[in-house]
């Protein structure tokens, strides 16, 4: 019986041209992936693909056949989004944000995640990246946005968004509205705790050091408590947030923009509720980069 | 038990797999993913050193075969033979100390154009590997990188990788296509060579003298600082891959085979914390192990 997953297959290997790409796109591995092909190919009684060297390419026959089994996949997703559309309850989509995330930026993410599935349930949460990751993996978040570079264990992930910082100073510490972070010597940077993301948080402090050579960190629970000690002439908050402000503290863009904020949007391959996880995601990153 | 290992590479940042097992109690194991099929950046060159001195064994190669190197063939890198600009002649052995030594590439891929590929596969499931599979040489790995990467040198291929501003190129860390093994083979490897149920002992002594001689000291032997303990090891690193597979001998000769393997989240190509966390994790397995 010929079944969507075989469409996948025989769409996967004629787009990626390799037995190993094709598998990750269906979401298989290799040997699945082989078997199915010789199974449509004697279901179709056409060879589809020369297999050579390294590389897989449509035989004629396959060329002709490909764009029926396109338009037979489209009408099955189709059905699958009407029956979804159909359910009263609709679907619920768990959305996990780290609290780097601006919250203009989440928020666009919030919004673009309910439109992808129309009549779609959308809760939202905060959590630390490392927490973030635990809940998408065991299934309790359908997806979420973490900071990048991260352990990912296993999960899907879209492509690294880069979000441009601002050094928010005491009033009066620095006058230029561009300034190099070594201007920004004497005050330590206010910094979440480093367990939350290991590795995003040692980049950022490598790189910290990197540019300026004193001044240190400071751990500060989170972005509240670093401007207020900022409004007390105690630290320098480095932040995404381009609304983020108080009396006594300046905003100051950082030259080169040295400390990006860098997003990803993870996901697990097997529990995601999206039928074409890549399409998704690539929407859902430009809503999380252009808010 | 492994709690504590699974902490350590938390904190550096990396994913992790391990195994550690006693030389003379098989059944006293360490593991943390040990099944897990990796891909093994260099270590691939100790499956080929076993395979080597086999085919050494069995008269089939003589170690003092000479062999130049041609500078517009050989493979590049950043150590031994693969550095040098002009011709170089050794002998198949010293070719073999390169390569474990300072994991040459240059060495390591002349001598595995001489093992050859199906032979090599032949003589790692008779020494009892099931899950090790060495697919190509280093060559291959960077071709493979550069057609992922769509670069031209691997160079410029690397850099891709080591960017913390993109993602990944897909595929470039997947085990399917490159030559991988698992944690607990690996020690099984060590074991096995270490008792000489693989080689002659002539040849089990060369693998172990040359794998004593091991200069990278940054990864297994940073975790145990003191002369009196022996590390013998070999290395492998690609793009965010960091390993260390080898055999460490404590005072007293109780000796124990650990495999571990990394793969970090951070691109970079420097990545102390990395490396020193290998080092963490082996000196905690053994602990445990003691």
């Amino acid at each position: 019986m010929l079944t969507e997953r075989h469409l996948q297959i025989f769409i996967a290997l004629a787009e990626e041209q390799h037995f190993g790409d094709a598998a990750r796109v269906v979401g298989i591995t290799q040997p699945p992936l082989s078997q199915g092909l010789r199974r449509l190919e004697a279901l179709v009684g056409a060879k589809l693909f020369e297999r050579g060297a390294g590389r897989v390419e449509l035989t004629p026959a396959g060329a002709a056949l490909l764009p029926y089994a396109r338009r037979a996949l489209t009408s099955i997703e189709e059905l699958h989004q009407a029956a979804v559309a159909r359910d009263p309850e609709g679907p619920e989509i768990r959305l996990g944000l780290a609290p780097e995330v601006p919250p203009s930026a989440g928020a666009a993410v919030a919004a673009a995640s309910g439109a992808v599935i129309p009549g779609s349930r959308v809760t939202v949460v905060t959590a630390s990246t490392s927490s973030l990751i635990n809940q998408v993996n065991t299934g309790r978040l359908t997806l979420a946005a973490v900071l990048h570079p991260v352990v990912l264990d296993g999960l899907e992930a879209g492509p690294v968004s880069l979000l441009p910082t601002w050094a928010l100073a005491p009033a009066g510490f620095v006058d230029d509205e561009v300034v190099g972070l070594r201007q920004l010597k004497g005050l330590p940077v206010a910094i979440r705790p480093r367990t939350e993301a290991p590795a995003a948080r040692d980049l950022f402090v490598d790189t910290l050091a990197l540019h300026r050579p004193t001044g240190g960190t400071v751990v500060v629970t989170d972005e509240r408590a670093g401007l207020a000690m900022t409004a007390a002439g105690q630290a320098i908050v480095v932040t995404a947030d381009p609304a983020l402000t108080a009396p006594g503290v300046t905003r100051h863009r950082l030259a080169d923009d040295p400390l990006p904020l860098r997003l990803r949007l993870v996901w697990s391959r097997t529990r995601t509720p999206f039928l074409r996880p890549n399409d998704v995601i690539a929407q859902l990153t430009e809503a999380l980069g252009a808010s | 038990m492994n709690a504590r290992i699974r902490a350590v590479f938390e904190d550096a940042g990396v994913r992790g797999w391990l195994h550690a097992v006693a030389l003379d109690e098989p059944d006293l194991t360490v593991e943390v993913d040990a099944d897990g099929i990796v891909p093994l950046a260099s270590v691939y060159k100790l499956p080929l050193l076993a395979g080597f001195c086999r085919l050494v064994d069995l008269g089939e190669l003589d170690p003092r075969q000479q062999l130049t190197l041609d500078p517009s063939t050989k493979t590049g890198g950043p150590t031994g033979l693969s550095t040098f600009a002009d011709p170089v002649t050794a002998s198949l052995r010293d070719l073999a100390l390169s390569m474990m030594t300072l994991s040459d590439n240059a060495s390591a891929d002349a001598l595995l154009d001489i093992v050859r590929l199906p032979r090599l596969a032949e003589l790692l499931k008779s020494f009892g590997l099931q899950r090790t599979w060495v697919r190509r040489g280093t060559a291959g790995n960077l071709r493979d990188l550069q057609r992922r990467t769509r670069t031209n040198d691997p160079d410029a291929a690397l850099a891709v990788l080591a960017d913390n501003d993109q993602t990944d190129p897909a595929g470039v860390y997947e085990a399917v296509n490159a030559s991988a093994s698992s944690a607990r083979d690996m020690t099984l490897l060590l074991r096995r060579l270490w008792a000489g149920e693989l080689l002659s002992p002539e040849q089990t002594e060369f693998a172990k003298a040359t794998m004593h001689r091991q200069v990278f000291m940054h990864r297994l032997a940073s975790g145990f600082p003191h002369d009196g303990v022996r590390v013998a090891g070999k290395t492998g690193t690609f793009g965010a891959l960091r390993h260390e597979v080898g055999v460490v001998t404590l005072p007293g000769g109780t000796a124990y085979a650990i495999a571990v393997f990394t793969l970090a989240a951070r691109g970079d190509v420097r990545q102390p914390r990395v490396d020193a966390a290998i080092g963490e994790a082996a000196r905690v397995a053994v602990d445990l192990l003691r």
